[in-house]
Protein backbone atom coordinates (compact mmCIF):
# COMPACT_ATOMS: atom_id res chain seq x y z
CA UNK A 1 0.00 0.00 0.00
CA UNK A 2 1.25 3.45 -0.83
CA UNK A 3 0.34 6.63 1.04
CA UNK A 4 1.08 10.23 -0.22
CA UNK A 5 1.85 12.50 3.04
CA UNK A 6 0.86 15.32 1.38
CA UNK A 7 -1.60 15.16 -0.80
CA UNK A 8 -5.15 16.90 -1.74
CA UNK A 9 -6.73 13.34 -0.62
CA UNK A 10 -6.89 12.48 3.16
CA UNK A 11 -4.76 9.64 4.00
CA UNK A 12 -7.63 7.71 5.15
CA UNK A 13 -9.55 8.13 1.80
CA UNK A 14 -6.00 6.78 -0.17
CA UNK A 15 -6.41 3.94 2.65
CA UNK A 16 -10.12 3.31 1.83
CA UNK A 17 -9.99 3.85 -2.01
CA UNK A 18 -7.04 0.80 -2.12
CA UNK A 19 -8.65 -1.54 0.02
CA UNK A 20 -11.85 -0.95 -1.90
CA UNK A 21 -9.65 -1.50 -4.89
CA UNK A 22 -8.24 -4.36 -3.63
CA UNK A 23 -11.63 -5.99 -2.52
CA UNK A 24 -13.19 -5.49 -5.33
CA UNK A 25 -10.33 -6.90 -7.43
CA UNK A 26 -10.88 -10.00 -5.42
CA UNK A 27 -6.93 -9.48 -4.42
CA UNK A 28 -8.63 -9.63 -0.51
CA UNK A 29 -11.36 -11.99 -0.70
CA UNK A 30 -14.78 -12.39 1.67
CA UNK A 31 -14.00 -13.52 5.03
CA UNK A 32 -10.15 -12.70 5.08
CA UNK A 33 -9.21 -10.00 7.69
CA UNK A 34 -7.70 -6.47 6.97
CA UNK A 35 -4.36 -5.58 8.99
CA UNK A 36 -5.05 -4.81 12.53
CA UNK A 37 -5.77 -0.74 13.02
CA UNK A 38 -2.68 -0.43 15.04
CA UNK A 39 -0.61 -2.83 13.34
CA UNK A 40 -1.96 -0.69 10.05
CA UNK A 41 -0.51 2.26 11.51
CA UNK A 42 2.53 0.92 12.62
CA UNK A 43 3.26 -0.27 9.08
CA UNK A 44 2.50 3.07 7.66
CA UNK A 45 3.88 5.23 9.81
CA UNK A 46 0.09 7.28 10.13
CA UNK A 47 -1.49 7.70 13.39
CA UNK A 48 -4.13 4.90 14.81
CA UNK A 49 -7.35 7.55 14.69
CA UNK A 50 -6.71 7.70 10.57
CA UNK A 51 -6.80 3.76 9.75
CA UNK A 52 -9.66 3.91 12.07
CA UNK A 53 -11.24 6.16 9.80
CA UNK A 54 -10.57 4.54 6.60
CA UNK A 55 -11.76 1.14 8.26
CA UNK A 56 -14.85 2.67 9.55
CA UNK A 57 -15.98 4.16 6.15
CA UNK A 58 -15.28 0.92 4.75
CA UNK A 59 -17.95 -0.42 7.50
CA UNK A 60 -20.19 2.58 6.52
CA UNK A 61 -20.00 1.07 2.68
CA UNK A 62 -20.58 -1.98 3.74
CA UNK A 63 -17.54 -3.68 2.28
CA UNK A 64 -16.33 -4.95 5.69
CA UNK A 65 -17.66 -5.31 9.21
CA UNK A 66 -15.86 -5.35 12.89
CA UNK A 67 -15.60 -8.76 14.18
CA UNK A 68 -15.77 -8.28 18.23
CA UNK A 69 -11.96 -8.79 19.52
CA UNK A 70 -11.38 -9.86 15.59
CA UNK A 71 -10.99 -6.81 13.83
CA UNK A 72 -12.69 -6.15 10.34
CA UNK A 73 -13.68 -8.79 8.21
CA UNK A 74 -14.11 -8.42 4.60
CA UNK A 75 -18.27 -9.02 3.34
CA UNK A 76 -19.13 -11.61 0.48
CA UNK A 77 -19.70 -8.52 -2.23
CA UNK A 78 -22.03 -8.00 -4.67
CA UNK A 79 -20.02 -7.13 -7.18
CA UNK A 80 -22.46 -6.67 -10.11
CA UNK A 81 -24.44 -4.70 -8.25
CA UNK A 82 -21.18 -2.41 -7.24
CA UNK A 83 -19.93 -2.99 -11.07
CA UNK A 84 -23.46 -1.49 -11.92
CA UNK A 85 -22.95 1.48 -9.18
CA UNK A 86 -19.97 2.51 -10.67
CA UNK A 87 -20.79 2.29 -14.28
CA UNK A 88 -23.80 5.28 -13.65
CA UNK A 89 -21.08 7.38 -11.51
CA UNK A 90 -19.02 6.93 -14.79
CA UNK A 91 -22.05 8.25 -17.10
CA UNK A 92 -22.90 10.88 -14.96
CA UNK A 93 -19.21 11.91 -14.74
CA UNK A 94 -19.01 11.98 -18.44
CA UNK A 95 -21.89 13.51 -18.99
CA UNK A 96 -20.79 16.57 -17.04
CA UNK A 97 -17.45 16.37 -19.25
CA UNK A 98 -19.48 16.73 -22.20
CA UNK A 99 -21.13 19.47 -20.87
CA UNK A 100 -17.70 21.78 -19.46
CA UNK A 101 -16.46 20.32 -23.07
CA UNK A 102 -19.31 22.04 -25.01
CA UNK A 103 -19.45 25.77 -23.22
CA UNK A 104 -15.43 25.65 -23.35
CA UNK A 105 -15.92 24.76 -27.27
CA UNK A 106 -13.62 21.69 -26.96
CA UNK A 107 -14.96 19.36 -29.78
CA UNK A 108 -15.25 15.29 -29.51
CA UNK A 109 -11.89 14.55 -30.84
CA UNK A 110 -10.06 17.05 -28.57
CA UNK A 111 -11.80 15.84 -25.42
CA UNK A 112 -11.21 11.82 -26.58
CA UNK A 113 -7.50 13.27 -26.63
CA UNK A 114 -7.66 14.66 -23.32
CA UNK A 115 -8.97 11.67 -22.03
CA UNK A 116 -6.17 9.83 -23.74
CA UNK A 117 -3.45 12.27 -22.35
CA UNK A 118 -4.87 11.74 -18.62
CA UNK A 119 -4.91 8.02 -18.76
CA UNK A 120 -1.42 8.28 -19.94
CA UNK A 121 -0.07 10.26 -17.16
CA UNK A 122 -1.95 8.33 -14.62
CA UNK B 1 -15.08 5.41 24.45
CA UNK B 2 -12.77 4.14 27.67
CA UNK B 3 -10.89 6.81 29.26
CA UNK B 4 -7.44 6.26 30.51
CA UNK B 5 -7.42 9.46 32.28
CA UNK B 6 -10.42 11.38 33.54
CA UNK B 7 -10.12 14.63 35.64
CA UNK B 8 -12.55 17.15 37.37
CA UNK B 9 -12.44 20.07 38.24
CA UNK B 10 -8.96 19.63 38.29
CA UNK B 11 -6.36 22.96 39.00
CA UNK B 12 -2.72 23.51 40.30
CA UNK B 13 -2.32 27.04 41.60
CA UNK B 14 1.14 29.23 41.75
CA UNK B 15 1.42 32.75 42.80
CA UNK B 16 1.78 33.57 38.80
CA UNK B 17 0.28 30.61 36.88
CA UNK B 18 -2.81 28.66 37.40
CA UNK B 19 -3.35 25.38 35.97
CA UNK B 20 -7.53 25.33 35.37
CA UNK B 21 -8.96 22.16 33.76
CA UNK B 22 -12.71 21.49 33.94
CA UNK B 23 -13.12 18.57 32.26
CA UNK B 24 -10.40 16.21 30.61
CA UNK B 25 -10.89 12.46 29.67
CA UNK B 26 -7.90 11.10 27.54
CA UNK B 27 -9.17 8.19 25.08
CA UNK B 28 -7.71 4.80 26.15
CA UNK B 29 -5.73 3.14 23.11
CA UNK B 30 -4.67 6.33 21.40
CA UNK B 31 -1.87 8.78 21.62
CA UNK B 32 -2.52 11.88 23.14
CA UNK B 33 -0.91 15.08 22.05
CA UNK B 34 -0.97 17.85 24.56
CA UNK B 35 0.26 20.77 22.39
CA UNK B 36 0.99 24.61 23.38
CA UNK B 37 3.23 27.05 23.60
CA UNK B 38 6.05 27.76 26.28
CA UNK B 39 4.40 28.04 29.47
CA UNK B 40 0.99 27.00 28.24
CA UNK B 41 0.82 24.51 31.09
CA UNK B 42 1.49 20.93 29.73
CA UNK B 43 4.08 20.20 31.91
CA UNK B 44 2.24 21.50 34.89
CA UNK B 45 -0.79 19.33 33.73
CA UNK B 46 1.53 16.00 33.41
CA UNK B 47 3.06 15.98 36.46
CA UNK B 48 0.42 16.90 38.51
CA UNK B 49 -1.62 13.93 36.55
CA UNK B 50 1.54 11.59 37.21
CA UNK B 51 1.85 13.13 41.02
CA UNK B 52 4.87 14.58 40.50
CA UNK B 53 3.45 17.81 42.20
CA UNK B 54 0.41 17.79 43.84
CA UNK B 55 -2.35 19.28 42.05
CA UNK B 56 -4.42 22.00 44.38
CA UNK B 57 -8.19 20.56 43.69
CA UNK B 58 -9.74 17.88 41.68
CA UNK B 59 -10.53 14.23 41.19
CA UNK B 60 -8.78 12.09 38.47
CA UNK B 61 -9.75 8.42 37.58
CA UNK B 62 -7.59 6.65 36.15
CA UNK B 63 -7.99 3.50 33.99
CA UNK B 64 -11.68 3.79 34.84
CA UNK B 65 -10.91 2.50 38.47
CA UNK B 66 -7.83 3.88 40.20
CA UNK B 67 -8.43 7.21 41.76
CA UNK B 68 -4.82 7.46 44.27
CA UNK B 69 -1.79 8.21 42.07
CA UNK B 70 0.49 6.96 45.00
CA UNK B 71 -0.81 3.51 44.80
CA UNK B 72 2.26 1.26 44.00
CA UNK B 73 -0.03 -1.19 41.64
CA UNK B 74 -1.11 1.98 39.80
CA UNK B 75 2.37 3.33 39.41
CA UNK B 76 3.30 0.35 37.87
CA UNK B 77 1.41 0.71 35.52
CA UNK B 78 2.11 4.26 34.01
CA UNK B 79 5.52 4.65 32.30
CA UNK B 80 6.52 9.14 33.30
CA UNK B 81 9.36 10.52 31.17
CA UNK B 82 10.18 14.21 32.28
CA UNK B 83 11.55 16.63 29.47
CA UNK B 84 15.23 16.91 30.38
CA UNK B 85 17.04 14.31 32.36
CA UNK B 86 15.78 13.01 35.57
CA UNK B 87 18.73 10.28 36.29
CA UNK B 88 21.49 11.84 38.49
CA UNK B 89 24.55 13.44 36.71
CA UNK B 90 26.87 11.14 37.43
CA UNK B 91 24.80 8.25 36.21
CA UNK B 92 26.15 5.72 33.60
CA UNK B 93 23.44 3.12 31.77
CA UNK B 94 24.08 0.36 34.64
CA UNK B 95 23.11 2.70 37.47
CA UNK B 96 19.81 3.30 35.14
CA UNK B 97 19.34 -0.40 34.90
CA UNK B 98 20.14 -1.24 38.53
CA UNK B 99 17.95 1.64 40.11
CA UNK B 100 15.06 0.84 37.82
CA UNK B 101 15.26 -2.56 38.53
CA UNK B 102 14.89 -2.04 41.91
CA UNK B 103 11.75 0.42 41.24
CA UNK B 104 9.82 -1.41 39.03
CA UNK B 105 8.97 -5.10 38.85
CA UNK B 106 8.70 -5.21 35.19
CA UNK B 107 11.87 -3.47 34.11
CA UNK B 108 13.54 -5.67 31.82
CA UNK B 109 17.20 -5.27 31.73
CA UNK B 110 17.60 -7.17 28.22
CA UNK B 111 15.07 -5.01 26.65
CA UNK B 112 16.63 -1.98 28.20
CA UNK B 113 19.90 -3.23 26.61
CA UNK B 114 17.76 -3.64 23.27
CA UNK B 115 16.72 -0.07 23.42
CA UNK B 116 19.82 1.91 24.01
CA UNK B 117 21.10 -0.06 21.24
CA UNK B 118 18.14 0.93 18.62
CA UNK B 119 18.98 4.65 20.24
CA UNK B 120 22.62 4.40 20.02
CA UNK B 121 23.80 5.65 23.13
CA UNK B 122 25.45 3.39 25.95
CA UNK B 123 24.07 0.22 27.24
CA UNK B 124 25.42 -1.55 30.17
CA UNK B 125 27.47 -3.41 28.67
CA UNK B 126 29.58 -0.58 26.66
CA UNK B 127 33.20 -0.22 28.25
CA UNK B 128 33.48 3.29 29.39
CA UNK B 129 30.25 4.11 29.54
CA UNK B 130 29.84 7.41 29.77
CA UNK B 131 28.09 9.56 32.76
CA UNK B 132 24.89 11.27 32.29
CA UNK B 133 26.55 15.05 32.35
CA UNK B 134 29.18 14.29 29.83
CA UNK B 135 26.56 13.32 27.24
CA UNK B 136 24.29 15.97 25.02
CA UNK B 137 21.05 16.63 26.10
CA UNK B 138 19.48 14.61 22.62
CA UNK B 139 21.31 11.33 24.46
CA UNK B 140 20.28 11.77 27.48
CA UNK B 141 17.00 11.60 26.60
CA UNK B 142 17.28 8.54 24.33
CA UNK B 143 18.82 7.21 27.46
CA UNK B 144 15.77 8.18 29.37
CA UNK B 145 13.39 6.77 26.49
CA UNK B 146 14.95 3.44 26.48
CA UNK B 147 14.29 3.15 30.78
CA UNK B 148 10.83 3.78 30.44
CA UNK B 149 10.11 1.66 27.49
CA UNK B 150 11.53 -1.12 28.93
CA UNK B 151 9.44 -1.56 31.39
CA UNK B 152 6.22 -3.36 30.57
CA UNK B 153 3.64 -0.24 31.23
CA UNK B 154 -0.09 0.41 30.02
CA UNK B 155 0.20 4.45 29.79
CA UNK B 156 2.84 5.79 28.54
CA UNK B 157 3.97 9.23 29.63
CA UNK B 158 6.32 11.14 27.48
CA UNK B 159 7.00 14.93 28.44
CA UNK B 160 8.78 16.72 25.28
CA UNK B 161 10.32 13.26 24.04
CA UNK B 162 10.77 14.54 20.57
CA UNK B 163 12.32 18.27 21.31
CA UNK B 164 16.12 17.23 22.36
CA UNK B 165 16.36 14.72 19.21
CA UNK B 166 17.30 14.63 15.79
CA UNK B 167 15.02 14.29 12.97
CA UNK B 168 15.87 10.63 12.25
CA UNK B 169 15.63 9.86 16.33
CA UNK B 170 12.49 11.67 16.54
CA UNK B 171 11.42 8.91 13.66
CA UNK B 172 12.01 6.35 15.24
CA UNK B 173 10.81 7.47 18.51
CA UNK B 174 7.50 7.62 16.63
CA UNK B 175 8.08 4.45 15.31
CA UNK B 176 8.53 2.66 18.91
CA UNK B 177 5.58 5.32 20.00
CA UNK B 178 2.78 3.05 17.63
CA UNK B 179 5.18 -0.16 18.19
CA UNK B 180 3.70 0.37 21.43
CA UNK B 181 0.04 1.32 20.62
CA UNK B 182 0.03 -2.00 18.49
CA UNK B 183 1.50 -4.74 21.21
CA UNK B 184 -0.88 -2.95 23.27
CA UNK B 185 -4.28 -4.12 21.26
CA UNK B 186 -6.10 -0.56 22.20
CA UNK B 187 -5.25 -1.59 25.89
CA UNK B 188 -2.33 0.83 26.07
CA UNK B 189 -2.19 4.52 25.44
CA UNK B 190 0.07 7.24 25.07
CA UNK B 191 -0.04 10.94 26.03
CA UNK B 192 2.84 13.14 25.01
CA UNK B 193 3.17 17.08 25.05
CA UNK B 194 5.20 18.70 21.98
CA UNK B 195 5.67 22.42 20.92
CA UNK B 196 6.43 21.50 17.60
CA UNK B 197 3.95 19.11 16.36
CA UNK B 198 4.86 19.19 12.72
CA UNK B 199 7.51 16.11 13.88
CA UNK B 200 4.81 14.42 14.98
CA UNK B 201 2.15 14.83 13.50
CA UNK B 202 1.18 11.25 12.29
CA UNK B 203 1.98 10.50 15.64
CA UNK B 204 -1.11 11.91 17.36
CA UNK B 205 -4.70 10.42 17.91
CA UNK B 206 -5.97 12.69 20.28
CA UNK B 207 -4.98 16.46 20.70
CA UNK B 208 -4.89 18.80 23.70
CA UNK B 209 -4.65 22.31 22.69
CA UNK B 210 -3.22 24.35 25.89
CA UNK B 211 -3.04 28.50 26.61
CA UNK B 212 -2.51 29.77 29.80
CA UNK B 213 -2.85 27.20 31.72
CA UNK B 214 -6.48 26.19 30.37
CA UNK B 215 -7.45 23.67 27.37
CA UNK B 216 -9.10 25.59 24.31
CA UNK B 217 -9.52 22.75 22.46
CA UNK B 218 -9.41 19.16 21.95
CA UNK B 219 -10.76 15.83 19.62
CA UNK B 220 -9.65 13.65 17.79
CA UNK B 221 -7.63 14.97 14.82
CA UNK B 222 -8.96 13.33 11.90
CA UNK B 223 -12.04 15.29 13.72
CA UNK B 224 -10.75 18.36 14.28
CA UNK B 225 -9.08 18.32 10.58
CA UNK B 226 -12.88 18.37 9.30
CA UNK B 227 -13.91 20.99 11.90
CA UNK B 228 -11.75 23.48 10.75
CA UNK B 229 -10.66 24.89 7.91
CA UNK B 230 -7.85 26.83 6.49
CA UNK B 231 -9.07 29.87 4.24
CA UNK B 232 -6.69 31.87 2.04
CA UNK B 233 -7.74 35.04 -0.08
CA UNK B 234 -6.93 38.45 -1.79
CA UNK B 235 -5.90 41.33 0.97
CA UNK B 236 -8.86 43.34 -0.30
CA UNK B 237 -11.27 40.36 0.78
CA UNK B 238 -10.41 40.49 4.06
CA UNK B 239 -12.33 43.21 5.72
CA UNK B 240 -15.56 40.71 4.57
CA UNK B 241 -14.05 37.57 5.31
CA UNK B 242 -12.48 38.77 8.96
CA UNK B 243 -15.72 37.68 10.64
CA UNK B 244 -15.99 34.62 9.49
CA UNK B 245 -12.09 33.40 10.82
CA UNK B 246 -11.15 32.25 13.96
CA UNK B 247 -7.26 33.05 13.57
CA UNK B 248 -6.04 36.34 11.26
CA UNK B 249 -2.78 37.08 9.66
CA UNK B 250 -3.10 39.97 6.68
CA UNK B 251 -0.58 41.49 4.84
CA UNK B 252 -0.79 43.97 1.86
CA UNK B 253 -0.97 41.09 -0.67
CA UNK B 254 -3.57 38.30 1.30
CA UNK B 255 -4.65 37.03 4.13
CA UNK B 256 -5.20 33.53 5.72
CA UNK B 257 -6.87 31.88 8.88
CA UNK B 258 -8.65 29.47 10.54
CA UNK B 259 -12.06 29.03 10.03
CA UNK B 260 -14.75 26.70 10.70
CA UNK B 261 -15.86 24.74 8.15
CA UNK B 262 -19.42 25.61 8.15
CA UNK B 263 -18.54 28.98 7.42
CA UNK B 264 -16.34 27.05 3.83
CA UNK B 265 -19.26 28.08 1.59
CA UNK B 266 -19.59 31.86 2.76
CA UNK B 267 -16.01 32.25 2.85
CA UNK B 268 -15.57 30.41 -1.03
CA UNK B 269 -18.21 33.47 -2.23
CA UNK B 270 -16.08 35.54 -0.97
CA UNK B 271 -12.84 34.65 -3.12
CA UNK B 272 -11.01 32.62 -0.43
CA UNK B 273 -9.55 29.53 -0.77
CA UNK B 274 -10.16 26.81 1.48
CA UNK B 275 -8.46 23.76 2.28
CA UNK B 276 -8.19 21.19 5.02
CA UNK B 277 -5.37 21.97 7.91
CA UNK B 278 -2.50 19.81 8.79
CA UNK B 279 -2.38 19.35 12.81
CA UNK B 280 0.49 22.12 12.47
CA UNK B 281 -1.75 24.67 10.62
CA UNK B 282 -4.85 23.63 13.39
CA UNK B 283 -2.44 24.03 15.87
CA UNK B 284 -1.04 27.54 15.50
CA UNK B 285 -4.35 28.70 14.20
CA UNK B 286 -6.23 27.82 17.35
CA UNK B 287 -3.12 28.90 19.72
CA UNK B 288 -3.08 32.59 17.96
CA UNK B 289 -6.68 32.74 18.58
CA UNK B 290 -6.32 32.02 22.16
CA UNK B 291 -3.58 34.73 22.03
CA UNK B 292 -5.63 37.16 20.44
CA UNK B 293 -8.58 36.47 23.22
CA UNK B 294 -6.34 36.39 25.99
Amino acid sequence: MKILQNSDVPIYKQIATQFKEDIMSGKISEGEYLPSIRGLARDLKISVITTMKAYEQLSEEGLISPVQGKGYMVNAQDREMVKEQHLRLLEQHLQNAMDSAKLAGVSREELLKMINVLYDTN
Amino acid sequence: MDSIISAKGFTKKYSKFTLDVPELDIPKGFATALIGANGAGKTTLIDALCGIIHATSGEVTYFGKYKDIDSPELREKIGYCASSGFFPQAWRAKDIAISMEIAYDSFDRKKFEKLCGQMEVDTELTKKARPMYKQSDGNRMRTSLAAVFARDTELMVLDEPGSSLDPLMRDRLCDRMREYLDEGEGEKSIIFSTHNIADMENAADYAVFMDAGKIIEQGFVEDLKEKYIIARGEAEDYNDAKELLISHNCNKTAFDGLALSENREKLTELGAACERPTLQQLSIGLLKYAEEIR
